[in-house]
């Protein structure tokens, strides 16, 4: 992990800290960091503009009411509070109760990609890499990833076989993996 | 990496949340006993969030950040909200002895005095260094325990308008010292964006916030000293279903109300 990453990670680390101790400003300042991107997962799952918002401010008030919900040893806050609003936005989609709690998430992410200056470049990483799929393979992933579809209804909507849409998952996640560990 | 290849497309549905019934139940055993897999698990929660990445978008409006912070401001910092674990298998045999949610609350209260306790003796300890704040601190553990176990103690007991399936709510409150601890029990699931708000209704004035609490998946739950104004006289508490976010006064009918006993 570079010092610029690891300064990166801390700074998350210290304003949950903050957060623990009651510090609204701590708040605001991660929620300028990070709404983003949990307003575009929600926006993504959701397609609705008003829904996508409420999601938003599920996961930062979760965030408030369990700051130890979120251990930054175990994990990145922008991926966890990613993977949260997509798992609250298709819980809303399907309109049932939040299936995990929010401490059993773990999100790992290469610390690097969480620098700043490498965050841009990062993100056409990935970017490039979802591009560079074959439609088949982007489309089971997305299907699963942002309507919560099982490989079961992703064979079902496609008329591929099952193994093959197992496949094309796994082996999409790899590529996403390996494009971030050039 | 040598994660065990008839589990690496199924770890990869699971690490998406999509797999389901057996084969979901199958990788769950597995993930028990295999330190391999579970790595690997871990690495693909990471490449999930990457998916998540891969999203752009439009930035969220200007009035979302001004309603957060208005929920937070609303809602100061308070005691974070311990649900009551499921109690381990091999204690379940012995806790059927006692048969009623009670009888169970007496027991978590008496847990609780006991974990407080150990605080205490441990606070004394470093009291002893002679630090100010140490001392502070080793004189508010000892007037939560005084208070928990004082004979003006008052005990409310909270039940259900509908007495199926019997929800049940027990308060135990000194209002001296502000200091409440708050058991649930049979309390029912709530649909997504709402929460249970508990309520210290006074004998005068209006009712003021005593926690926020969903129940966990056995209808349990527990407040235990949440910010509460010292010396209000409680002429009950009450429980009203709110918002996710918690609202500064109640907002629908009580579903619980309490009495003393």
């Amino acid at each position: 992990m570079s010092h610029a990453a690891s300064e990166a990670v801390s700074t998350d680390a210290m304003l949950v800290s903050a957060i623990r101790a009651g510090d609204q400003s701590a708040m605001a300042q991660l929620y300028d960091k990070y709404s983003g991107i949990v307003y575009s997962v929600a926006l993504r799952v959701l397609g609705d503009t008003g829904a996508a918002e409420d999601i938003l401010q599920e996961v930062f008030m979760q965030l408030w009411r369990n700051p130890d919900g979120f251990d930054a040893t175990r994990g990145s806050l922008p991926g966890w509070l990613a993977v949260i609003a997509r798992n609250r936005a298709i819980d809303s989609l399907r309109k049932r109760r939040p299936e995990d709690e929010i401490s059993d998430v773990v999100v790992r992410v290469e610390p690097d990609l969480l620098q700043e200056v490498e965050w841009k470049r990062s993100l056409e990483k990935i970017r490039g890499a979802m591009g560079g799929m074959s439609a088949p393979q982007r489309s089971a992933l997305e299907m699963s990833f942002f309507q919560g579809l099982t490989h079961q209804e992703i064979a079902e909507k496609t008329g591929e076989p099952l193994g093959t849409i197992k496949t094309r998952i796994r082996a999409g996640l790899l590529v996403l993996r390996k494009a971030c560990q050039r | 990496m040598s994660v065990h290849e008839q589990f690496a497309e199924d770890l990869a549905l699971y690490a998406l949340g999509t797999l389901q019934g057996q084969e979901r139940a199958a990788i769950e055993t597995h993930l028990k006993g295999c330190a391999d897999c579970r790595a690997e698990l871990e690495r693909l929660g990471g490449d999930v969030a990457l998916l998540a990445f891969s999203v752009s978008g439009p930035r969220p409006p200007a009035r979302s950040k001004a309603r957060l912070m208005a929920a937070v401001a609303s809602e100061p910092r308070k005691v974070p909200i311990r649900e009551v674990k499921p109690l381990r298998s091999s204690w379940r045999t012995w806790f059927s002895v006692f048969e009623s949610a009670g009888a169970v609350a007496v027991v978590v209260m008496v847990l609780l005095l006991v974990r407080q306790n150990r605080e205490l003796n441990r606070q004394l300890a470093e009291a002893r260094s002679g630090s100010a704040v140490q001392q502070e601190q080793l004189q508010r553990a000892k007037e939560l325990v005084a208070s928990l176990i004082s004979p003006d103690a008052v005990r409310y007991t909270l039940v259900a308008a509908k007495t199926l399936p019997q929800p049940q709510g027990k308060a135990l409150y000194v209002a001296k010292t502000g200091t409440l601890v708050f058991l649930a029990s049979n309390m029912p699931a709530l649909p997504p964006q709402k929460t249970y708000e508990l309520w210290l209704i006074p004998t005068s004035g209006s009712p003021i916030p005593a926690g926020l609490f969903r129940a966990n998946a056995q209808g349990s739950a527990a407040i235990v000293r949440p910010q509460l104004p010292v010396g209000v006289e409680a002429k009950t508490f009450a429980i009203t279903v709110e918002p996710e976010s918690g609202s500064a006064a109640p907002t629908t009918q009580p579903i619980m109300v309490g009495r003393q006993g």
